[in-house]
């Protein structure tokens, strides 16, 4: 048994299907990055899972816990933390009371260590705080229980790079305590660094399930680049270019090939501009699932 | 057990007192107003029974009445702020007992910890007896404090069974507020339409008062609690204040079942 069983769970508002049909498992102790664009029912399974809604078919477990039996869910829920996408608190609370509360129903024995890692001003008000202030109280609140279950939806939104990669590295440390982490993301760069296995949600179906040396092979780079004079249309046919677009001297492109010979293709322009990034989450899918591929 | 609650009441506090403070110094100064009303020898009956019916019903006029302190109190105090202004503020604070969390998404943390929905809205509700509690246990000793001063004899006894009698009523007009901010869940729809809803029924049972269609008012709360009969009648409507217990113990369990069923 995983520390998440979902078996063909579904969720409908209306007509709309937000989840569809879907059946996975978390292993314990590992690191899950769920995976989707804006829009593919990541919150939704999220919110299902945690009993704030009812699945319109399908069931799941979550450590063992029916959740269409709120009460047995509700019990399990002292060894589970949860970070809602952009979390929202009583903003006439300082951080200190809010902590002390949040203590004061489900225990606190890791948040002195926390705080030395995460240190949002406890002392004020947390209507003053800054995004990035209450990401990292949010994060306080999720781990300071010593929960054996984390779900976290979008949790990066608003940490400083800096920020951001202590907060992967804790994660990895977590893991290693034997902590199972589910972290929902539209971000693959940030899915990629941390993440042990992937799931991709797309309009409310999972597509596939990976590990993470097989999706950093997938992925690529979006490259844009500004060259003097244009590119020769035919750097499209170069081994690992997909999505070829142009207009007069910028390009952009999709690149999963060898980098040596892009830039081998490159040193023979004179170049204004380069970007190497994250590609769209949406565009992974396009090229390698298709548009309607579900 | 009761953290919740522990948590919502300290917040209320601050609020509650700079309120139940108003309120008494208000009652302060009406008591202060009755020697120059009494001793102004105006004929008060005469001038009650030129007044609409439904006006002496919904303020509890009798000419007779406003000679006494009990009586005074009870038209300038008791039907005005305690039936109409503060049922309409419990209403309304109870109109955000758990729509407004819902909304900013507040609500999630919270039912992320080992707690139930049930326990969430019972211990939210149980302190809204802050206000109710500290406003029912300082404002007779403003009272008695202002009828020392003036050297009025004062039925204290009768005042304390107004008070007492109140916090059912009070009960009700919370109970409506906290039924609406779980059916509506939109915090400012729920905190208005509890406002109207208290206002409404208030009119219903004062404007029907005296006509063919008195019975309409029997599903007002304010047909269960009238404190000028307690003050100058001396008559005590037990059974309206369980009746009113009734309704708004019906009125939240209701709300509970919509709450745990509710898709949030």
């Amino acid at each position: 048994m995983g520390a998440i069983d979902v078996s063909h769970l579904s969720k409908h508002f209306g007509d709309v299907v937000a989840v569809d049909d879907l059946s996975f498992s978390v292993e314990e102790g590992e690191i899950f990055g769920y995976l989707g664009p804006n829009g593919a029912g990541k919150t939704t399974t999220i919110r299902t899972l945690l009993g704030y809604q009812k699945p319109t078919a399908g069931t799941a477990r979550v450590l063992g816990a029916d959740i269409r039996d709120s009460g047995a869910l509700t019990r399990t829920k002292a060894h589970i933390g949860y970070l809602p996408s952009s979390p929202s608190f009583d903003e006439r609370a300082t951080g200190a009371t809010y902590l002390d509360f949040h203590a004061s129903l489900k225990g606190d024995e890791r948040r002195a260590e926390l705080l030395d890692m995460f240190d949002p001003p406890l002392g004020r008000k947390i209507g003053t705080y800054s995004t990035g202030n209450k990401q990292m109280l949010g994060i306080v609140q999720t781990f300071m229980h010593d929960p054996e279950l984390v779900i976290m939806d979008e949790p990066t939104a608003g940490l400083d790079p800096i920020k951001q990669e202590r907060f992967n590295q804790f994660l990895r440390e977590e893991r290693d305590r034997g902590t199972t982490i589910v972290f929902s993301s539209h971000i693959l760069g940030e899915v990629r660094r941390v993440c042990d296995r992937v799931g991709f949600i797309r309009d409310g179906h999972l597509v596939t399930l990976e590990d993470i040396e097989t999706l950093l092979e997938r992925g690529g780079k979006l490259v844009r680049v500004n060259t003097a004079t244009p590119l020769d249309p035919e750097t499209a046919d170069l081994g690992g270019v997909v999505n070829f677009e142009q207009a007069d001297r910028e390009a952009q492109f999709t690149f999963t090939g060898d980098y040596n010979e892009l830039l081998a293709l490159l040193a023979d322009y004179d170049v204004v501009d380069l970007d190497v990034g994250e590609p769209p989450l949406e565009d992974v899918f396009m090229h390698y699932y298709g548009e309607s591929d579900v | 057990m009761f953290e919740i609650t522990r948590y919502e009441a300290r917040s209320r506090v601050k609020g509650s007192l700079v309120l139940t403070f108003g309120v008494g110094v208000f009652t302060l100064l009406i008591v202060g107003l009755f020697p120059s009303i009494a001793a102004s020898g105006v004929d008060f009956e005469a001038y009650v029974e030129s007044l609409p019916p439904a006006f002496q019903e919904g303020f509890g006029v009798s000419g007779a009445a406003l000679t006494t302190l009990e009586g005074f109190l009870s038209t300038e105090v008791y039907q005005f702020i305690w039936l109409l202004m503060l049922g309409l503020y419990i209403a309304y604070t109870a109109g955000n007992t758990v729509a407004g969390d819902i909304e900013s998404g507040r609500l999630d943390i919270l039912l992320a910890a080992p707690v139930s929905r049930t326990t969430v809205l019972v211990e939210k509700i149980l302190s809204l007896l802050v206000p109710i509690v500290l406003l029912n246990l300082v404002v007779p000793l403003f009272v008695l404090a202002g009828a020392i001063l003036i050297d009025e004899p004062l039925d204290f006894a009768a005042i304390v069974v107004v008070h007492l009698l109140s916090i059912p009523y009070l009960l009700v007009c919370a109970a409506i507020g906290v039924f609406l901010s779980v059916a509506l869940m939109r915090a400012d729809l729920a905190q208005r339409g509890s406002l109207a809803a208290v206002f409404l029924l208030f009119l219903v049972d004062t404007v029907s008062a005296g006509t063919d269609y008195e019975w309409l008012g029997t599903a007002s709360p304010t047909r269960y609690f009238d404190p000028t009969e307690i003050l100058v009648d001396g008559t005590y409507d037990v059974g309206g204040a369980f009746v009113l217990l009734v309704a708004a113990l019906v009125l939240l369990i209701v709300s509970c079942k919509r709450f745990q069923e509710a898709e949030l």
